[in-house]
């Protein structure tokens, strides 16, 4: 224990001396959430003011004259009136205009008649804004001309109204919101807790190769073990220090960003409790020893921190593949995924943040990261003691 | 008594290497025809070095000498053979002999993120000296080495020089009762070169059992007692040094040790 504890200690300045290091475990983590949900906020922002400021230029062809009045009344939309003649999609095409509504040429008559009328509405879809703006004008000039109908016909409008619907939310706020956000959470600080496991574990044993210390350390009279453990105990801890970071990115973000919606605030807040935080701490413990022992049985052969990152690296995808998996609609927390590393995270954290984790489910979970944890030490002791992997 | 004023009880064979072999196992080929093949990177190698002597293991590069030395020192483990040091083999993973070695080869590096003192500190930990002892012997090898000027430095700002006289100092902290040195002396300027040379002889007065490797012939004749030449993994010269140089047929050590190679 006493020279483990002094491997941890030599291993661990040594790493928070490297920028690199400190970069990729400390810095980019803290500020990762906050930057994301800071700048999400403010694209969002932008890009609606954007839209709301944009003028937009409408084609009318036989357009009644309160309709034009309708539409002209807000500044931001330049009304082109064409005879019939023209072609709608070619002006769309050529961008002279964004959007062109063509109204019968009986309009009127058929109004007076009260006859059903079609208005045909051109349009781009993939201009979100545009075909917003003009729905939302066709919306509302419907809803005049019916009332004025009903008028004209003398009927009560609450006649006219057969039913309202009123929706009684049953769901707490804090599983819904936990549910949806909850599996976007791990997807973050597991990426995160990888990046930090790969450049500590392949500085740790790679780079001793590198720096021609592997020799020395090896030399030393403690066992392989100590070595090998000591090594991997910081490496998880550069890997678990990335996701206790990002957690707090996300509460202290929380506190002081403004403009997030209220509502998603406060599930936060809520759901974010020390209970829920330390239960997916715990997690995560074995999850980065873990990741840490898998990292160092992949680079312990390599000669060159290159090498060692070609190795590791594409295994980022059996990361991302069950963290995607989590995300997808209908595969759930069940006695089947639990044992899944990943996954189970991924799908765990989520019920743990919605406040519905079965917690034989959680402790079982909790033992297959465990077992996993020690499988993957085993190997990477394996891997560290070969003699021909290690002095290579 | 020995300088540092210790009761020295005599031991006849510090090292004793019997049949030591290694070999190292290599896949070649490609695809599913790949084939393992076994190499003897050293084989049935038998020597003693004997306390209060220095002996010299030579080598060309490839020789054998390296894996013999790692070996010695418990880094690798022999294929067949032993490597007894101070009565124990070093094959069982005994521990505790690794503390009565002091190993520095090319190999051995030091860590460059970590200044002199904090190097020596992890040493001086690992090797669970008394703190005072500890202090003293530190502060003596940084005055013989120079240390003291740089010792707040990064290893990794350093020169060749400056590292290497780190890597004396670490090797020798734990005052080891076995001192293994490949080319300790290589890459530095004559007067720390002597300084070195100078420890490995007080080292020798000390009583200790040295195994010493260099390429500088000037420094065998100045230090070696005893001698081994080692070749394609074999030994093919195992005497005194006083006797090589009796037997020798050339003008001098480097030809001899050339012709003795070649005739192997």
């Amino acid at each position: 224990m006493r020279e483990l504890m002094i491997v941890i200690k030599k291993e661990l300045t040594e790493l928070l001396r490297d920028r690199k290091t400190i970069i990729n475990s400390i810095v980019l983590p803290t500020l990762l959430i906050p930057l994301l949900m800071f700048g999400g906020i403010k694209v969002t922002q932008m890009i609606q003011k954007s839209n709301e400021e944009k003028t937009i230029t409408i084609g009318m062809v036989n357009a009644p004259e309160d309709f034009l009045k309708m539409v002209k009344h807000d500044t931001l939309n330049r009304v082109i009136n064409y005879s019939e003649s023209i072609d709608c999609k070619a002006l769309i095409d050529e961008g002279t205009i964004q959007t062109a509504l063509v109204f019968p040429s009986d309009w009127t008559s058929r109004m007076d008649s009260l006859a059903p009328n079609e208005i045909q509405v051109y349009r781009n879809g993939t201009k979100d804004n545009v075909n917003g703006r003009v729905s939302n004008i066709l919306e509302s000039y419907n809803t005049t001309l019916k009332e004025q109908r009903i008028a004209r016909l003398r009927i009560p409008i609450e006649k006219m109204t057969p039913f309202t619907e009123n929706y009684v939310e049953v769901g707490e706020q804090k599983e819904l919101i936990g549910k949806r956000v909850g599996g976007f959470i791990p997807y973050i600080f597991i990426l995160t807790m990888w990046g930090g496991c790969l450049l500590a574990a392949i500085d740790l044993v790679t780079g001793e190769k590198e720096r021609k210390t592997i020799e020395t350390t090896l030399s030393l009279p403690i066992s392989k073990f100590s070595v090998l453990l000591g090594k991997a105990i910081v490496a998880s801890l550069l890997g678990f220090m990335p996701a206790l970071l990002n957690l707090t990115g996300l509460i202290v973000g929380l506190q002081i960003i403004a403009d997030i919606p209220d509502t998603f605030k406060t599930a936060l807040n809520e759901m974010l409790n020390f209970q829920s935080i330390s239960m997916i701490l715990l997690l995560l413990i074995p999850f980065s020893m873990f990741l840490a022992g898998f990292i160092i049985s992949l680079v312990a052969g390599a000669t060159t921190f290159k090498e060692a990152q070609s190795k590791a690296s594409p295994l980022i995808i059996a990361i991302i593949i069950p963290l995607v998996m989590a995300l997808v609609p209908g595969i759930e927390f069940t006695w089947s995924t639990v044992f899944i590393p990943v996954l189970n995270i991924g799908l765990g954290v989520k019920e743990i943040m919605a406040g519905t984790i079965n917690m034989g489910m959680y402790v079982a979970m909790l033992l297959s990261l465990i077992a996993f944890a020690v499988t993957a030490i085993y190997f990477s002791y394996k891997k560290f003691s070969d003699e021909n992997a290690i002095l290579k | 008594m020995g300088t540092n004023g210790c009761v020295l009880i005599k031991i006849e064979n510090m090292i004793q290497l019997t049949n030591l072999t290694k070999s190292f196992s290599s896949k070649t080929g490609k695809g599913f025809k790949k084939e393992t093949v076994t190499v003897n990177a050293v084989n049935a190698v038998s020597f003693e070095c004997k306390p209060g002597r220095i002996f010299s293991l030579l080598g060309p590069n490839g020789a054998g000498k390296t894996t013999t030395l790692r070996m010695i020192a418990g880094i690798i483990n022999p294929t067949s053979g032993s490597a007894i040091v101070d009565g124990v083999d070093v094959s069982k993973g005994n521990n505790e002999v690794k503390k009565r070695i002091g190993f520095l080869t090319g190999s051995t590096g030091l860590y460059e993120r970590l200044n002199p003192d904090e190097t020596l500190d992890f040493f001086g930990n690992i090797y669970q000296l008394e703190k005072d002892s500890y202090q003293q012997r530190k502060a003596y090898l940084f005055e013989k080495l120079g240390i003291n000027e740089f010792r707040k430095k990064r290893i990794g700002q350093m020169s060749t020089g400056m590292k290497q006289k780190v890597s004396i100092a670490r090797t020798l902290i734990h005052d080891p009762e076995v001192l293994i040195f490949d080319e300790p002396t290589s890459g530095l300027d004559v007067i720390t070169a002597d300084s070195i040379i100078d420890l490995i002889r007080e080292s020798k007065a000390d009583h200790k059992t040295v195994i010493f490797s260099s390429h500088i012939m000037s420094e065998v004749d100045l230090l070696c007692d005893d001698l081994a030449i080692i070749n394609k993994g074999s030994i093919i010269y195992n005497d005194s040094f006083a006797n090589f140089k009796n037997d020798m047929k050339a003008d001098n050590l480097t030809q001899e040790f050339i012709n003795r190679v070649k005739e192997a």
